[in-house]
């Protein structure tokens, strides 16, 4: 039935055409309909064209035919689909089109989102701390406030007897357990020595307080019996790798045998403290001793389920009333009453702290390892924001300063009947595109980045890529930070007034730029503040590292673990000495840097009455030897060190300037005595018999805490025994030769002993670590901050040159200097850059101000170093812009002109 | 022939019904078809039929294939899993509406 020939079909389709049929859903179904119904017009033996414009009636001719097609189109288009889809397309082009915006705009929101991301992990880690303990909302712990003696402490060592006097006293106390410290042992299986680090005393309730995990033994009776420990299964791996670690033995510091009664589950990395090796306290007698005035143990408590801490804790002062001051009393005899201890000002008080407090919350005397102060993590919180927003600017910045490219596009869509809201969606669509691909990006970076912030901050981050929160973050942060850099913008442009933009008044770029001015004022304001901060945390760090000290940290190796040496200590010491290598060698643990021994006691000037509590004075007690001074580079004020010429000196002390001020002494300081009591055979001080010394020197005050403390009263006295670690002065520049030197003999005298060793001024910088750490974490930030506020001020120099190009040429001819119109592009983000700078200042001293406060001993933060980080600051800016306005300004005016 | 005022809810119900019949159909196959069983009482106006058509596709309800027949193209129509569903739910409501109307209207249907 093939009546209609392919010239016919032809017409049809040119005839369709011709009539506004365009439309490729409809435009091949209808052309068959057509033909079909023309052949079966045509069946009944019409003429092709009659037949031809019968059908065409029945369309209803051109008008019947474009409505048809009107109406398929928009029974299609009420799908959101192709609608978002073609907003996509439309934003696909523009950004591909503009790529070099689209370049700087991703670049700075990626780097921007990569810092928020890192950051928000870090939040995420610091806070989930000790929260996969099950009774975690029930584990307390004491504090203690001692204030005695001229002494302050807030510690977390309590009295041995606290733990057990609590569960005595309190039901709702359901378990309480103790710490004991003492430092790393050497452990060993069979013939070798590993030291560990992670080791702690404890009391057998401690899996009953924190649930975890033992793999192997019974929770409840491990570290019941003396000399047994639990260990990690790490340890056991370590030690007993593919054996069952269970009920084996090890030796400890060379001298004590014990045995494995637990294997409980390594720690996790968001715990705040990772001991290895658990050993019972049922073996330290020290734990038994039933004295209040004696604090070396931290105490943990599990209340029970529904108990008030806060109720518990106001119980504390009649405990203390009950038990401790009568100890004290009759300790320290004479006329001591609670209500004269407490007149004078002292203070001996217990709270609690909740297991969710530690982290974050907490930093005192005690701590097993170091927390996080809450401030830094809102502190990094804030500038990871602000990071963000200066990124975000630069995308608000861009788009509307480019607006009069797009002004006539936004014309035409408007005149072709485009509602505002179109538009808006139009541009919010290229912003929340343009986030996405720069989450993608920024989760790039995080990847490459996450291993060195872990470095930085000491944590083990990782990207939770199995977690599905994970992808609905992402796709969150794409929405909201596109929306967020989008939504002014979209306002601003879709805007525009269709008339003046197609006649020709868009020079709309340049003007409004109230807005934009104030945000580029806003990006720099951040990124000089962030600046001046790191000037000042690092000029603080370096003011510490060169602050005269007292000592000298210098060229000073410690030899650690002596002990493992066992008698041959002396001999070791004595050999290397006669190498000729070192000035100096003493041995004891007491040293100018933290974490080393301490020991405090109350001494009182003879014959002033020990009773009488002004008269005592708390005072750091250490014992030393003869060439500890030397050794130390410490310098006597007055009187003379230690000699061995002087017999009598095992009786003699130096005490430091602050211990001459607190002593008050009546007379010469030199040869004055001073006394104290010794500790009797019952553990309590022995009252019959005080001890005297009496005072040969006075050593200027010397730094022996972090420079967070003020230096508080000390003395020396000649240790009786010779123990603790070996410190070595050395001349020699090459410490290669030095460890050599040290090592061999060390081999050779202990052999199987593992050899450690550490140099003062090394151990000095730990101290300061987490400020160090600071000073890089802000110094990289506040780095990506101007480098992203600098990108955008280079976007939009560029932008202005490429708007002005005109200006600049007609400005050539007229015989401008290329300086001058450097000059005159730079001028007006220069004065932005200026403003921004006096805005900083006040808000940067306000920051340091706040940080330097815990500082005793700090640096002066002077107007120079505001005047570096502002010239600085305005140097880079000015340097990025005059890039661009450069090469504007060189251009050859022939070529900007010639186009007119 | 009825009027085209009376069709304009049903049409989608005449199109689905009327394709799950016959299988796939192009659309002037289905006008002519529902010519035939109307008795040429109702006829589709191509301006009715291809915006329903469209739309019934655009829902999910009707799914499209293309073949070529030399110089012109033949876009046949069937019914989706979702369509076919969609029919029965369809006829039956109109059937019920059939019977408000002569309840309302107070007349015997034959």
């Amino acid at each position: 039935m093939n009546l209609l020939t392919s010239e016919h079909i032809d017409y049809i389709i040119k005839d369709l055409n011709y009539r506004g049929i365009f439309a490729e859903t409809i435009q091949d179904e209808l052309i068959d309909h057509i033909c079909t119904a023309v052949e079966a017009e045509m069946a009944t033996g019409k003429k092709f064209i009659d037949a031809y414009h019968l059908i065409l009636k029945s369309f209803g001719h051109t008008g019947g035919l474009r409505e048809t097609q009107k109406k398929v189109i928009q029974s299609e288009n009420t799908k959101s689909r192709n609608m978002l889809k073609n907003y996509f397309t439309i934003a696909m082009r523009n950004l591909r089109k503009h790529s070099f915006y689209t370049f700087i705009n991703v670049a700075g929101l990626s780097v921007g989102l990569a810092i928020c991301f890192i950051i928000l992990l870090f939040v995420i880690n610091e806070t989930s701390y000790d929260k996969h303990f099950e009774n975690g909302d029930r584990i307390y712990r004491t504090k203690s406030e001692i204030k005695f003696g001229g002494n302050h402490y807030n510690m977390l060592y309590a009295p041995p007897i606290l733990a057990s006097a609590l569960v005595a006293e309190y039901p709702e106390v359901e378990a309480a357990i103790r710490f004991r410290e003492r430092g790393s042992y050497l452990v060993k299986r069979n013939i070798d020595n590993i030291k560990e680090d992670n080791v702690i005393w404890t009391d057998k309730d401690f899996f009953k307080v924190f649930s975890i995990p033992v793999i192997a033994g019974n929770a409840e009776t491990a570290l019941a019996e003396p000399n047994t420990i639990a260990i990690s299964e790490k340890i056991a791996e370590k030690y007993f790798p593919g054996e069952n670690a269970l009920g084996q033995t090890l030796i400890l510091d060379n001298k004590m045998n014990v045995k494995i009664t637990a294997i409980y589950k390594t720690l996790p990395q968001n715990t705040h403290f990772h001991f290895d090796i658990l050993i019972s306290l049922e073996g330290l007698d020290e734990a038994k001793r039933l004295v209040w005035y004696s604090n070396n143990f931290q105490t943990y408590l599990l209340l029970r389920p529904g108990s008030d801490a806060k109720q518990l804790e106001s119980k504390f002062t009649d405990l203390v009333i009950k038990h401790a001051m009568p100890q004290l009393a009759e300790v320290l005899g004479g006329d001591f009453t609670m209500e004269k201890f407490i007149a004078a000002g002292n203070k001996m008080e217990y709270t609690l702290q909740p297991l969710s407090d530690i982290h974050l919350k907490s930093s005192l005397q005690g701590e097993f390892e170091p927390g996080f102060d809450m401030a830094y993590v809102y502190l990094f919180v804030a500038v990871a924001l602000f990071i963000l927003m200066i990124a975000c600017i630069n995308f608000m910045n861009l788009s509307t300063a480019r607006s009069a490219n797009r002004a006539k596009e936004v014309g035409i869509r408007k005149v072709m009947g485009s509602f505002r809201s179109h538009l808006m969606r139009q541009f919010l669509t290229e912003s929340i595109l343009l986030t996405f691909a720069s989450i993608l990006l920024a989760l790039g970076i995080v990847y490459l980045l996450l291993p060195f912030f872990n470095q930085l901050s000491l944590r083990t981050l990782s990207i939770p890529f199995n977690q599905p929160m994970l992808y609905a973050v992402m796709i969150a942060a794409a929405l909201g930070v596109g929306l967020l850099a989008g939504i002014y913008p979209s306002f601003f442009l879709s805007a525009f007034k269709p008339v003046n933009v197609l006649k020709g008044n868009v020079s709309l770029g340049m003007k409004s730029g109230f807005i934009r001015s104030a945000l580029v004022v806003f990006q720099f304001t951040i990124s000089i503040s962030l600046v001046i901060g790191t000037l000042a945390v690092n000029r603080q760090l370096n003011y510490i590292q060169n602050k005269k000290l007292g000592f000298n940290k210098d060229q000073v190796i410690v030899i650690e673990d002596a002990y493992a040496l066992g008698t041959n200590r002396i001999p070791f010491k004595d050999e290397i000495m006669r190498s000729g290598k070192m000035e100096n060698a003493t041995m004891t643990g007491f040293l100018p840097v933290s974490g080393t021994w301490r020991s405090d006691n109350p001494w009182w000037v003879e014959g002033r009455d020990p009773a009488v509590q002004e008269n005592m004075v708390s005072i750091q007690n250490w014992r030393i030897d003869y060439d500890y001074i030397k050794t130390m580079g410490m310098n006597i004020k007055e009187g003379r060190d230690f000699s061995r010429d002087f017999p009598s000196d095992s009786s003699a002390v130096i005490i430091n300037e602050a211990a001459l001020k607190s002593f008050r002494f009546d007379g010469e300081p030199i040869g004055s005595k001073i006394q104290s009591f010794r500790d009797g055979p019952d553990g309590g001080p022995d009252k019959d018999n005080p001890i005297s010394l009496t005072v040969v020197g006075i050593v200027e005050n010397f730094h022996f805490e972090s420079l967070k403390q003020n230096v508080s009263p000390l003395m020396m006295e000649l240790s009786k025994r010779a123990e603790g670690p070996i410190s070595f002065r050395f001349q020699s520049q090459n410490t290669k030769e030095v460890i050599q030197l040290v090592e061999t003999k060390w081999k050779e005298l202990a052999p199987g002993q593992p050899f450690t060793y550490y140099f003062l001024d090394e151990r000095f910088g730990t101290m300061y670590a987490s400020e160090t750490r600071l000073g890089k974490i802000f110094g990289i930030f506040s780095m990506i901050a101007i480098v992203i506020a600098c990108l955008g001020l280079f976007a939009l120099t560029s932008f202005t040159a490429e708007q002005r190009m005109k200006e600049i040429g007609i400005r050539k001819v007229l015989g401008a200097s290329i300086s001058s119109i450097v000059m005159l592009l730079s001028k007006e983000l220069g004065k932005l850059v200026l403003i921004a700078f006096v805005l900083a200042a006040p808000l940067a001293w306000y920051g340091i101000d706040w940080w330097l406060k815990e500082y005793t001993y700090k640096t002066q933060v002077g107007v120079g170093l505001y005047l570096i980080a502002g010239i600085a600051a305005f140097f880079i800016a000015w340097a990025t812009m005059s890039f661009q306005s450069f090469k504007a300004a060189s251009n050859d005016p022939v070529k900007s002109l010639r186009s007119e | 022939m009825h009027s085209p005022e009376l069709l304009k809810g049903t049409l989608q119900t005449i199109l689905l019904k009327v394709l799950k019949d016959n299988g796939r159909m192009y659309g002037y196959e289905l006008t002519q078809r529902v010519k035939a069983l109307s008795e040429e009482r109702i006829l589709l106006t191509e301006g009715a039929l291809y915006p329903a058509l469209h739309k019934l596709e655009a829902e999910g309800m009707l799914k499209t294939e293309v073949v070529s027949m030399g110089k012109r193209v033949r876009k046949y129509y069937s019914l989706t899993p979702e369509g076919r569903s969609l029919v029965k739910e369809r006829v039956s409501e109109l059937i019920d509406f059939i019977k408000t109307m002569s309840s309302v209207l107070n007349v015997e249907l034959a």
